[in-house]
């Protein structure tokens, strides 16, 4: 018997030498949370995978002269001081399954409705390289959420990145759900990348997504909160990698990252966990980099193939300019600000068309369209100001012109609001809005 | 060729890589490089200690090991160029990234060259923009530095891309664009728009954008600088120099100072901002060969003005121009804060008593304008004095003139842009504040060019 285990250890070990995979191993020298220090790892990669313990899985963040950090991804058991690491000789990938479509799944490839994993998994590099400035085609196909607001006053096109931003229960999420129900029958695939949401959220935007009958073509990549957080952080990444390969095939893709403030906070947790230096609210030095490398994955490549991405923000007491929030304004083509006070007051979408930006604006929309647009973002645009300054005036003493605008303004207003799950399609806006400011075009 | 072997990578991370350094002699700004899995990782040393160089990393470092032999290049950091420069896109190291080729080069280094206070030439004649707003609070001047500062979202780009076209075709010169940390979408556009106008080939386009690493971030300002240079000391020309965003540049350099662990000042700034910014502004001056007249956007973070990166990048100027939040929700593009907005032309020798006295009235139109909308915000206009109603009803036409259809808007606005001269909009805001054009409804100046008396 000790002979045929011999047999087989030497056997075992033959090949490991042949394939020149001969595992290194190293020890834990330090725990804090999540972090880990590793002692003996000589000629491991930056990033590479490793096992600890036979279990826990993570991979290295930074190599020291003396040691390397490892951030933990998955952990099945305490880890301890002392505890073995092998390295495995591969970068840390997300897997991914063309199967996965209609699913909740994680980077790991596992459906987690089931606990089971996909077959035919595929690594996904988590970051790949931006891509190059040339490689980019121009953003000017309109992209329909089917909510007048945006399709008319502040439009999205294929590869533009919208910012959704807005205090706690605003109505953020159900702008990015109204939009993924809106793309059935338009062949767009759909990921919405869930961060920091709690598990119930995630179960119930999938029952949502389902009854509306938009699973079909749509990905839910999530991360839960008690997922590491290190998980959580690479998930965006991740939800990426894979829309970047879908798009190299030609396909259109949408992208929703709920939320991105969360992941901010995240990294900021790693970031002082593993002993960096604290910038500006003591979010680390990078945190620019961290947004504006992932959100530069949205594009129109040159070739067909297109990435929308729908980044949200969540704010408080209303300010759009606190650090993180600008931080992303800056990096995305726009954004959509939804209002606490418009929504009390029952004006949905609660957008503040103020506070609202399209970088792209007219150019992603058809000519008839802009045109209807751009008179309609004017006169409701100035309605609001002198709605604000003229509201103690009397009204019988204003000139006539005044009393029309106000009047048009409020019918205007009364049409911008909108139900949600009920979406319009270009037509209906067009005509709707044609019968209030067609005589000024 | 073979390049010597210097040392071997001792620690890695993604922005701070040290190598032990063997017998051998490296400096400061020296190029390094190690081959990782056929792939060539360049490293520039930033500090060294006793026999250890910290350096950061041109590429990714994903897959790098410890161990691994570095060597070094012959020259630091260096930009090729050549007449062929202008029409081509680089990027941050001076690498073509359009699929051209450039012959017949020469390379410099790009951070050799100083200025001495003997070769600074002060003048130069003014530069009008055809945009209201600017040519009236904070005129131009060939060889100034103009500051274009701006929150997230205001319209920066937009503006920068006005000027573009509007100094650009008057001005008549070559000129050198620089994209630091910005969108690589308005990079493309940007490269699309002057190849459709037929202008791409009096620019040099050098980018490196935010998708790109701290590294290339930072090193951007330096190649675009390099070839804007060429073109004045070699070619003796008057260049123009657009920086779409020099904010980005500290924030990249605050980004490898935290790599490095140098202890940061406030909201993570690194220690030597000052030396960092001047570095770079003090290489863009006029000299008696050629001059550089530079616009250079500047992202203010989290809306604050006083913060210390924008503080510092304005001390260089010699005007900026502000755009603002409050503004710009009004709907009134360009948003420009006209009291932060300023000039060193505004100034009564050189612009004269007329424009000079102008701007000091609509100032002070603009301010009273102020107490007022709070005034009325509790009692109503009718309760003003008629003086205060008239500065009210001016200033709010004043302020609705100097909105201005853009010609690189004009897809987004649906107006086609307007130039407009100086000497009309003197005569237009004169009229405004001297109470002619009181019978016109205020939406008469919205978006429009130059008054024309009509009513819409």
């Amino acid at each position: 018997m000790s002979e045929f285990i011999e047999n087989l250890v030497n056997a075992k070990l033959r090949n490991m030498k042949n394939m020149n995979n001969v595992y290194e191993v190293g020890y834990v020298s330090k725990v804090r949370d999540y972090i880990l220090e590793v002692v003996g790892l000589e000629s491991v990669g930056f990033h590479e995978r490793v096992v600890i313990a036979n279990h826990s899985v993570g991979y290295v963040t930074a190599i020291g002269k003396n040691s390397v950090m490892v951030a933990l991804l998955q952990r099945t058991n305490v880890i301890f001081v002392g505890d073995e690491v092998v390295t495995t000789g591969y970068d840390f990938c997300a897997m991914y399954s063309k199967a996965a479509m209609g699913h909740i799944v994680d980077i790991f490839g596992e459906d987690r409705l089931i606990g089971e994993k996909f077959e035919n998994l595929k690594p996904h590099m988590i970051e790949t390289p931006a891509i190059p400035i040339m490689e980019r085609g121009e953003v000017n196909r309109p992209f329909y959420t089917g909510i007048a607001g945006i399709d008319l006053i502040y439009p999205i096109g294929y590869g533009q990145r919208q910012l959704i931003i807005g205090d706690k229960k605003t109505g953020k999420t159900q702008i990015a759900l109204d939009t993924i129900v809106n793309q059935k029958d338009r062949n767009v695939i759909c990921i919405y990348v869930a961060v920091n949401k709690t598990k119930k959220n995630i179960r119930e935007l999938y029952e949502n997504l389902m009854k509306k009958g938009a699973m079909e073509y749509t990905l839910i990549l999530a991360a839960f909160n008690d997922d590491e957080p290190p998980v959580s952080y690479f998930t965006p990444y991740a939800g990426l990698s894979i829309a970047e390969s879908y798009m190299r095939e030609g396909q259109d893709v949408l992208v929703v990252i709920d939320d991105l403030k969360s992941h901010a906070d995240i990294h900021r947790e790693i970031s002082l966990l593993s002993g960096k230096i604290p910038g500006r609210d003591a979010y680390p030095p990078d945190i620019f980099y961290t947004h504006s490398r992932l959100l530069e994955k949205g594009c129109q490549h040159k070739d067909g193939g297109s990435i929308t991405i729908l980044p949200i923000v969540e704010t408080r007491g209303g300010d759009i300019t606190d650090y993180i929030s600008t931080n992303i304004i800056s990096i995305t083509d726009g954004q959509l600000v939804l209002s606490k006070k418009n929504f009390e007051k029952g004006l949905k979408p609660a957008i503040n068309y103020g506070l609202s930006v399209s970088r792209l604006g007219g150019a992603v929309q058809e000519a008839e369209m802009k045109k209807i647009g751009a008179v309609v973002r004017r006169n409701f645009l100035s309605y609001l100001e002198t709605k604000e300054v003229y509201q103690l005036a009397n009204v019988d003493e204003m000139s006539p012109e005044m009393q029309q605008s106000l009047k048009e303004g409020e019918e205007l207003q009364e049409r911008l609001l909108q139900y949600k799950f009920s979406p319009r399609t270009p037509e209906e806006i067009k005509s709707h809005f044609m019968e209030v400011v067609g005589n000024q075009l | 060729m073979s390049d010597v072997c210097v040392g071997k990578i001792i620690s890695i991370s993604e922005l701070n890589v040290q190598i032990m350094i063997n017998d051998e002699k490296v400096k400061y700004h020296d190029m390094l490089y190690a081959m990782n899995k056929g792939k060539k990782i360049q490293f520039e040393v930033q500090e060294e200690d006793g026999r250890v160089a910290s350096c950061i990393p041109f590429q990714n470092v994903v897959g790098l090991k410890k161990g691994l032999d570095v060597f070094k290049e012959a020259h630091g950091l260096e930009i090729q160029y050549s007449d062929e420069i202008l029409g081509k896109v680089f990027d941050s190291y001076g690498g073509l990234i359009d699929d051209s080729h450039i012959e017949e080069v020469s390379k410099r280094n790009v951070y050799n060259r100083n200025i001495s206070l003997e070769e600074i030439n002060l003048n130069g004649g003014i530069l009008w923009t055809g945009i209201k707003v600017l040519d009236f609070f904070a005129p131009m001047q060939k060889g100034f530095k103009m500051g274009l500062l701006g929150g997230a979202g205001v319209g920066k780009t937009v503006l920068i891309k006005e000027l573009i076209n509007n100094v650009y075709k008057g001005f008549n010169s070559n000129s050198v664009f620089v994209g630091v940390g910005e969108r690589s979408r308005e990079g493309k556009e940007l490269y699309d728009e002057m190849k459709d106008a037929d202008l791409l080939d009096k620019m040099a386009i050098v980018f490196g954008q935010m998708g790109e690493n701290s590294a290339a971030r930072s090193k951007a300002v330096f190649a675009g600088l390099t070839l804007a240079e060429y073109l004045r000391d070699e070619k003796g020309q008057d260049v123009l120099l657009f920086v779409d965003n020099i904010y980005r540049y500290v924030q990249a350099i605050s980004e490898v100072n935290a790599e490095l662990s140098r202890i940061p000042i406030e909201n993570g700034y690194p220690a030597n901002i000052n030396t960092a910014v001047s570095n770079v502004e003090e290489r863009i001056n006029s000299t008696g060969k050629g001059s550089i007249t530079s616009f250079q956007a500047i992202y203010i973070p989290a809306d604050d003005l006083t913060d210390q990166a924008v503080q510092t990048i304005t001390t260089h100027l010699d005007g900026q121009i502000v755009l603002d939040r409050k503004v710009a929700e009004k709907g009134l593009y360009p948003a420009v804060d006209v009291f932060t907005t300023t000039s060193k032309l505004i100034d009564i020798d050189k612009i004269g008593e007329r424009h000079y006295h102008l701007v000091e009235e609509a100032l002070r139109y603009y301010s009273r304008y102020q107490e007022l909308e709070e005034i009325i915000a509790v009692l109503g206009i009718e309760e003003l004095s008629v003086s205060d109603r008239n500065v009210f009803y001016r200033t709010r036409k004043l302020r609705n003139y100097f909105t201005q259809p853009m010609f690189v808007a004009e897809n987004y606005t649906g107006i086609p842009g307007e130039f407009v001269n100086i000497d009309d909009i003197l005569d237009d805001v004169e009229n405004i504040l001297s109470g002619k054009y009181d019978e016109f409804d205020e939406n008469n100046f919205l978006y429009i060019g130059k008054f024309n008396g009509r009513k819409n």
